[in-house]
């Protein structure tokens, strides 16, 4: 009963917090956090015990009794909600100020609690009715937090983008709960694995879920929405807001049978999620829009990891599986860190700066140590590097790839191009974090207002710094986090209940302390070394010019041009070009831009074909009464016509 | 007490073996074109010298500039105590070890190349985005090579990969894995480590402008990188687990003494690529290991 009351704690604790918005943001934060913390430790609790809160009340809802559960699959991502639910309270009380935004930063402290809240109770709900609220007010709170800034027109047109696609995966949703109810009687869920005739309803499970958790080909809402919202907000929808479509993949596989395509299906959408998403995060100018098609990528390597689960359990060979599925799952924290973090850390530098574009920034390094320091340790969390947690995930469905191919089960073809591919996954997110750090951070500032760029207050270093260092605990004692990824994966799959860590995670532990150790060492010692020795400064080697400006500097899009060249078929990027002409030219100019494809070429022509029928259509529809009495009249006929001929057969 | 002794020398072999590699490959060109060419021993002395130099620094550059070489040589390092030595087995063997390897070669690529960018030259930003990308296609070929090896073995773990010979595909993965060697390690036809013109340059381009220590730890990364890769090759492609410890340690470092050989043959004879077909070439080498896959997936009887 004990997470119960943690629980009712961490609820009002959102609640209170949300009353004191207006009026008094310090108690707002306070609130905020003591209601995170004691979410986090119900979490944990049930995490830690593998036991199941569940509590029931006979007080309908909509005509349905509340049932609310907290299992450990659900507390793997309460955990995550409320770590990134805290941080960012903090953060935003520092980004988001009520001077630099006086209307919308209480606003936007209302809203914060409403999804924090409204993303708990999709965790909890254990009645479809419920969940489809929660989750409908969970979309609606995401919706006014990405339009803070509404007064900007490219954020009204993300937001509303957002709040369309959204309504799109919920209509899907709503469609899967109510054939669900209605075969089998009940909005209750629960494990209902011995009900072939429910298998069918995965597919619109995958699209309602695959919408939110933003997976190729259903990603176009993502890039525009996660970049034009305020980071913060950013970094708890690409952190936790897209990875409910996960815990409703999750929760669904493992409850409810699933088609034998299934498997298949998710496996291949999580590839092609993983390597377009960084192809066409390569392809971006604009630091945070990059950093959006990074999670298409990443989500598609927890779908990897969920995929060839699938297609192992339904072949009944559980023991790679596993390895498979808590690498997915792990990933999901994993991913909730380290892009919380990019994101944060993105926030800092257009804080700093006032823009985005990495064309215009450059050498921030010497301006916010901190924020560059925290963003680096990021980017080799997600380019899957060790020592850090990205590369944990990512070896452990490694691990259970290469065990699927051992077996020479049905799966073993498969795995081959998954696992190249994931190799190429994470050699194009190491170039594309390369070029990041590289134009943002290093070199020297590209214009004016890179140059005055100032460090951020601890508020919002402070947050960074945790995620940070939580990436670096998972990196560096990765088996200490093992129970919570076996708990958890054991809900989805019950024969795991006893999952023994992988004898080498320990291992892999040992040799990522010894190996941050020892370059940390190392860095000092060559450091003494070049002290000792003498150093004097100079201008960059280029190639005996004395002179060398800014824009002399590599930019982003020549950095990726040789690998956005290979992606040119999907990227289609639109090159403005007015190249040197006659003997003296005076100007030329290059610029290149790389389209939402899926958006551009696909949604938007779908759309204006509807819209052009929708316009025929209208004409039916023009306000004299005596054509409407002759539809009537039309209308009864016909009826009557079905009806006689119904009646003859 | 043993264990200690064993790392020790173990580092011992690899830190000052290192070395040579490059001194075999230079001394091999010039044998073909008919000079002296400079001692084998030439890169210890260079290394030695650097060490105890005064360091020019750009005025661009923050720490990242001297972290990067160190922090990349760490993780090769790291890749080479992963490696079995022939009958001394590796100092850390696990399941997954196979892995941790190619990623540790990835770190170092990043920090190598981060630590080029530092200095905001179009130069170095040009070498570092090469190195990147065509690192994707060799990463898609190592992995592939690495596939073969844990589908003979049913293993993933590089001691037990790396034991039986590579079987009926063995000179497809020695060709596949050669080709990689020579992008990897920036040796002609994809790179030439002696040119001086930057604009045609990917990895002797990135270190343009660091000098002293920093500039020693990167040239020994190399070599060490170059022997890594040797080592690689032979025991993916020989039978060592057979032979006797001494017959093992004879064989292994014959066959590096060959492939050193084969490299400064073929620096000599070829002329470097146009850099459009480097990627056409590293995809050979990822089908070269790709049918080798097939081979042993057939070889093993499926």
């Amino acid at each position: 009963m004990i997470p119960g009351w943690l629980l009712l704690v961490a609820a009002t604790g959102v609640v209170v917090g949300m009353f004191s918005a207006f009026r008094a943001p310090r108690y707002w934060l306070g609130a905020l956090l003591g209601g995170a913390l004691a979410a986090l430790t119900a979490a944990i609790w049930i995490l830690g015990s593998g036991s199941i809160w569940d509590w029931r009340s006979s007080f309908p809802l909509g005509g349905e009794p509340i049932h609310l559960r907290l299992d450990a699959l659900g507390a793997f991502f309460l955990a995550l909600l409320a770590v990134l639910g805290g941080v960012g309270g903090v953060y935003a009380r520092e980004y988001w100020n009520d001077r630099q935004h006086p209307t919308s930063a209480p606003w936007g402290r209302i809203w914060w609690n409403a999804l924090l809240l409204n993303m708990a109770l999709v965790l909890l709900c254990a009645n479809g009715l419920h969940f489809l609220i929660a989750w409908e007010l969970f979309a609606v709170s995401g919706y006014f937090l990405i339009t803070l800034e509404r007064h900007r027109r490219e954020v009204r047109a993300a937001g509303w983008l957002y709040f369309a696609a959204s309504h799109a995966g919920t209509l899907c949703l709503f469609a899967f709960f109510a054939s669900l109810a209605a075969r089998t009687g009940s909005w209750e869920f629960g494990p209902l694995r011995e009900h072939p005739n429910l298998a069918p309803l995965f597919w619109l499970a995958l699209a309602g879920f695959g919408l939110k958790a933003g997976l190729f080909p259903l990603h176009i809402w993502l890039p525009s929405a996660h970049a034009s919202a305020p980071s913060h907000v950013s970094a708890i929808l690409s952190g936790v807001a897209i990875k409910m479509g996960i815990y409703g993949l999750m929760r669904f596989t493992g409850w409810l049978p699933v088609p034998d395509a299934a498997g298949w299906v998710v496996a291949v959408l999580g590839v092609v999620s993983a390597v377009l998403g960084v192809a066409f995060a390569l392809g971006q100018h604009d630091l945070k829009r990059l950093l959006a098609y990074h999670s298409v990528e990443n989500i598609g390597i927890i779908l990897i990891g969920l995929g060839f689960a699938m297609v192992a359990t339904a072949h009944g060979n559980a023991a790679w599986a596993q390895l498979a599925f808590a690498g997915g799952l792990l990933h999901v924290w994993n991913h909730g860190l380290f892009k919380a973090l990019l994101f944060l850390g993105a926030g800092s530098v257009l804080h700093a700066t006032g823009t985005r574009e990495m064309s215009r920034l450059g050498g921030l390094w010497h301006a916010m140590p901190w924020t560059a320091g925290l963003f680096t340790l990021g980017a080799v969390a997600i380019s899957g590097l060790p020592p850090l947690n990205g590369f944990v995930s990512e070896w452990l469905v490694y691990l259970g790839l290469f065990d699927a191919m051992a077996a020479r089960g049905a799966a073993a073809w498969a795995v081959i191009p998954a696992v190249v591919l994931l190799g190429v996954t994470g050699a194009l997110a190491l170039a594309c974090f390369v070029k990041v750090c590289g134009i943002v951070f290093l070199g020297t500032p590209r214009t004016e207002s890179a140059t005055r760029a100032h460090e951020s207050g601890w508020l919002m270093l402070g947050p960074m710094a945790v995620l940070g260092t939580a990436c670096a605990a998972i990196g560096l004692a990765p088996v200490l986090f093992w129970p919570a990824v076996a708990r958890a994966s054991a809900v989805w799959q019950p024969l795991w209940i006893d999952a023994a860590p992988p004898a080498s995670l320990v291992t892999v532990g040992a040799g990522h302390l010894a190996l941050a150790t020892l370059g940390a060492l190392a860095a000092v010692a060559v450091w003494h070394r070049v002290k000792r020795n003498g150093v004097s400064r100079t201008v960059t080697w280029d190639c005996g010019y004395a002179a060398p400006t800014p824009r002399m500097q590599y930019t982003a899009g020549s950095f990726s041009g040789i690998i956005t060249g290979w992606f040119g078929w999907i990227l289609r990027p639109q090159r403005h070009w007015r190249p040197l002409q006659g003997l003296f030219p005076r100007r030329a100019s290059f610029s290149e831009h790389t389209p939402e494809t899926v958006l551009e070429q696909v949604v938007e022509p779908a759309g204006s074909v509807v819209l052009r029928i929708s316009t025929a259509v209208r004409r039916l529809q023009h306000g004299r009464l005596q054509a409407y009495i002759l539809y009537l009249l039309i209308g009864l006929a016909a009826l009557a016509l079905l009806t006689l001929l119904g009646g003859a057969r | 007490m043993t264990i200690a002794l064993d790392m020790l020398l173990r580092l011992f072999v690899w830190l000052l073996l290192a070395p040579l590699m490059p001194g075999i490959v230079n001394k091999v060109k010039a044998w073909v074109a008919g000079r002296r060419g400079p001692p084998v021993l030439q890169l210890y002395y260079d290394l030695a010298k650097l060490w105890r130099k005064g360091v020019v620094l750009s005025t661009a550059v923050s720490p990242v500039h001297i972290a990067g070489p160190a922090v990349a040589w760490i993780a090769l390092l790291g890749a080479a105590m992963l490696l079995p030595v022939g009958p001394g087995g590796a100092v850390m063997a696990f399941r997954g070890d196979a892995l941790l390897f190619v990623y540790l070669l990835a770190l170092a690529r990043f920090c190598t190349a981060a630590a080029a960018l530092d200095t905001g030259s179009a130069f170095e930003g040009m070498g570092a985005a090469r190195e990147v990308s065509y690192a994707i296609l060799s990463e898609a070929a190592i992995l592939t090579a690495l596939l073969t090896l844990a589908l003979q073995s049913e293993s993933v773990s590089l001691s037990t990969m790396l034991a039986p010979a590579a079987g009926a595909g063995a000179a497809l993965l020695a060709a596949g894995l050669f080709t990689v060697l020579l992008a990897e390690n920036c040796r002609v036809p994809f790179d030439d480590p002696n040119t001086h013109l930057e604009l045609t340059m990917i990895h002797e381009v990135m270190v343009l402008d660091h000098s002293g220590p920093p500039l020693a730890v990167i040239l020994h990364g190399a070599s060490l990188k170059l022997l890594l890769f040797a080592v690689l090759l032979a025991e993916a492609v020989l039978p060592l687990g057979k032979l006797s410890a001494l017959a093992a340690v004879g064989t292994l470092m014959g066959s590096v003494l060959v492939i050193a050989v084969g490299v400064g043959l073929v620096e000599s004879l070829l002329a470097r690529f146009a850099f459009r077909r480097v990627p056409m070439f590293l995809t050979t080498a990822f089908l070269l290991c790709l049918f080798a896959l097939l081979v042993a997936w057939k070889g093993g009887g499926a």
